[in-house]
């Protein structure tokens, strides 16, 4: 009986506080699964990482509702990826003193595209320079975004700098890690063309030297017969021997590619989570496929 | 007791003239009292405001006209600075920077182009409707939407730059989705915009198909774009996702930069990085500024003051003289008192009474009058303030 006073004491103390701590955690909105994961590595239990767009919706089309909006500008951190990611964020008014653009610091290395040229009215053309915005396929420049969101949640004091630099290192070995298994999954790959089903990898490509041409097809749809003669041409025009697909389609759409000749990669573009499995995870899943499906 | 009570009775036969020399020398005495409570206010108001106002960062020119433009709107039209001086600030990690885009205008009243930081900044709340949250919107100040009669679910179109603008920007057409609580302030007289929204009236950023017609005003249905017939441009939920802006963000402009340091070390930093006079950026103390103009203004108070002892002691002049005259015309009636008997000190106590009496009419309106002015000088001098230029 001496012992159970105390011991309910703390019990009760602890049901108590929790309520309270949950209250009291900051809020961190993050524009994309990536950003997501990393936040939530780094600022641990600390803080209530929300990412407002729903599954089934491409973040980089998203647009948000008056109601998601209240919630994102009454966030604590509002983590942006840049590089022309999620345009919505030109379109919506944020508290600029809460956001931070997480690859600010890796601007130099943004890869442009080609550029669209249109009129407004009786105007003049003008053309507008296309950024590619996948920048976390690329584990390298995901180190990058992992810094900044770090550095991110010290400055606005989300977390104990030592937890957030101890967490911190750990995300870098695993990322790390990540880009040693790419390397070594896209080694002699180099030389090989590869076609993807969406231009989503070109930050993938530039990192390990691939050559990687691309389609515009729904993600995890049957193409369609014109899109699946876009393939053949494009196949044969580039002698393509390798086909990404950004979500498993249906085993017909497999057994097509098949019939060409290529080998079936699924790699998932993670802007939006994979089921049961974190960033870490599926990519190291899609580069393990890769090692097993290299001609 | 008496002598009061014969001298009230005096002065309301003789009303006319009692009420003339109670209003004069209410006047005299309301006038000086009025002056100091409002020039009191000003200095207030002013310096409160600047005092509020840690740094600001502006193109190097007139430190008066950035501050008047940055903290009361007023039609000073400072030169820009681009956007990447507030990413400079940010960068520095050393203060918030929070720009402020006051080049247009709408019915009169200045539209303010910004970030959230800025509410949070000056402690405005939003009475009515719900703040900023998505391009086009506007947040509207408490005199803006007393004096134009608009609340939430309104909408305001933006004033076209110049009648020479003939790059084909058409003004915008903002929906007003609040209405702040007033504050007494410059803020209530300005419509708040976020700063993107003041691009899109720029011409920085638009849309595709997103015009509205004369025509199609006229006929309330579609009509085809043609910048003949053009009247304004407004962003709807069909073409929103159309809005787009030219070039990089860094190279757009903003009047001015409040900048809020994070501490006073930071901001002698700060200070120090741009003292260079070769730099086209300044950043100043407004509360500096706004001291100087203060100083100005009291020195023209002082001359004010001259002025007002001169016209007082004219008046009361006059006061004593109309006085003087009705004593003199009352000679006979005095002479009939103290041949009735009432001694030389009756009649002084007659006499002193009707002024005492006269006097004390007097202040009491002089101090209602005051009180009104106590009461109100805030609004007053808020709303003398926001007039601008």
């Amino acid at each position: 009986m001496p012992l159970l006073r105390p011991f309910l004491a703390v019990v009760l103390t602890l049901l108590a506080a929790n309520p309270v701590a949950a209250q009291d955690r900051s809020r961190v909105v993050a524009v994309n699964y990536p950003l997501q994961y990393f936040a939530e590595r780094l600022a641990g239990d600390e803080a209530e990482v929300i990412f407002p767009v729903p599954a089934d919706v491409d973040p980089s089309f998203w647009r948000p509702s008056i109601a998601d909006i209240s919630t994102i500008q009454s966030a604590d951190l509002i983590l942006l990826n840049g590089a022309g990611f999620a345009t919505w964020v030109d379109r919506v008014s944020l508290p600029r003193a809460k956001v931070v653009n997480s690859t600010a610091a890796i601007e130099d290395q943004f890869i442009r595209t080609e550029s669209i040229t249109h009129s407004h009215g009786d105007g003049d053309e003008h053309s507008h320079e296309g950024l590619a915005s996948y920048t976390w396929l690329d584990p390298i420049l995901a180190i990058a975004q992992a810094e900044a969101v770090a550095a991110a949640i010290t400055a606005r004091g989300i977390a104990p700098d030592d937890a957030v630099a101890t967490r911190l290192d750990a995300l870098r070995a695993d990322l790390a890690e990540l880009d040693r298994q790419a390397t070594g999954a896209f080694d002699g790959m180099q030389d090989i063309a590869m076609i993807a089903t969406h231009p989503r990898y070109q930050y993938l490509a530039q990192r390990y030297g691939l050559s990687i041409s691309s389609l515009e097809w729904e993600a995890g749809a049957m193409p369609t017969e014109a899109e699946q003669a876009d393939l053949v041409a494009l196949a044969a025009q580039t002698g393509a021997q390798v086909l990404i697909w950004e979500a498993a389609p249906p085993a017909e759409a497999f057994a097509v590619a098949a019939e060409l000749g290529l080998a079936n990669i699924v790699f998932p573009t993670l802007a939006q989570g994979v089921d049961d499995q974190t960033y870490i995870q599926a990519i190291a899943n899609a580069l393990t496929a890769i090692s097993e499906a290299k001609p | 007791m008496n002598a009061l009570y014969l001298a009230f009775a005096y002065l309301r036969y003789h009303w006319g003239r009692s009420l003339v020399l109670t209003l004069v020398a209410a006047l005299i005495m309301f006038v000086p009292i009025a002056t100091q409570i409002l020039l009191s206010t000003s200095e207030r108001a002013l310096v409160a405001r600047g005092d509020a106002t840690p740094l600001l960062l502006g193109s190097r020119g007139s430190q008066l006209d950035l501050t008047m433009a940055a903290l009361y709107f007023s039609d000073e039209r400072p030169d820009p600075v681009t956007m990447r001086e507030v990413e400079a600030v940010w960068d520095s990690g050393l203060a918030v920077p929070i720009p402020v885009h006051s080049a247009f205008s709408s019915a009169g009243f200045r539209i303010v182009g910004t970030t959230l930081d800025y509410f949070d900044f000056r402690g405005l709340t939003v009475s009515d409707g719900r703040g900023l949250s998505i391009l086009g919107d506007a947040v509207i100040g408490a005199d803006v939407a007393q004096t134009l009669g608009k609340g939430v679910g309104d909408t305001l179109v933006s004033s076209p730059e110049n009648l020479f603008d003939l790059d084909g920007v058409y003004p915008l057409e903002m929906p007003i989705v609040g209405v702040l609580a007033p504050t007494n302030s410059p803020d209530d007289q300005a419509i708040f915009v976020d700063i993107k929204t003041a691009w899109v009236i720029q011409g920085i950023g638009h849309g595709h198909e997103d015009v509205v017609t004369a025509a199609e005003v006229a006929a309330g249905t579609a009509a085809l774009s043609n910048a003949a017939v053009v009247q304004y441009q407004r962003i709807t939920d069909e073409n929103i996702d159309s809005f787009h802006f030219h070039g990089s963000q860094d190279g757009f402009p903003t009047s001015a930069v409040i900048v809020v340091p994070n501490d006073a070390r930071s901001g002698t930093i700060l200070k120090g990085r741009y003292l260079d006079s070769e730099n086209p950026a300044q950043l100043i103390e407004p509360a500096g500024v706004i001291q100087g103009l203060v100083d100005r203004i009291f020195r023209i108070k002082s001359l004010l003051d001259v002025v007002t002892l001169i016209i007082a002691v004219a008046a009361l002049a006059a006061i004593g003289l109309a006085v003087f005259l009705s004593y003199r015309l009352r000679a006979r009636e005095i002479a009939t008192a103290v041949k009735l008997g009432a001694r030389r000190g009756m009649v002084l106590r007659l006499l002193s009474a009707e002024t005492i009496t006269l006097l004390s009419l007097s202040a009491l309106i002089a101090a209602t009058g005051a009180a009104i002015v106590s009461r109100n000088s805030e609004a007053w001098v808020g709303w003398l303030l926001a007039l601008g230029s």
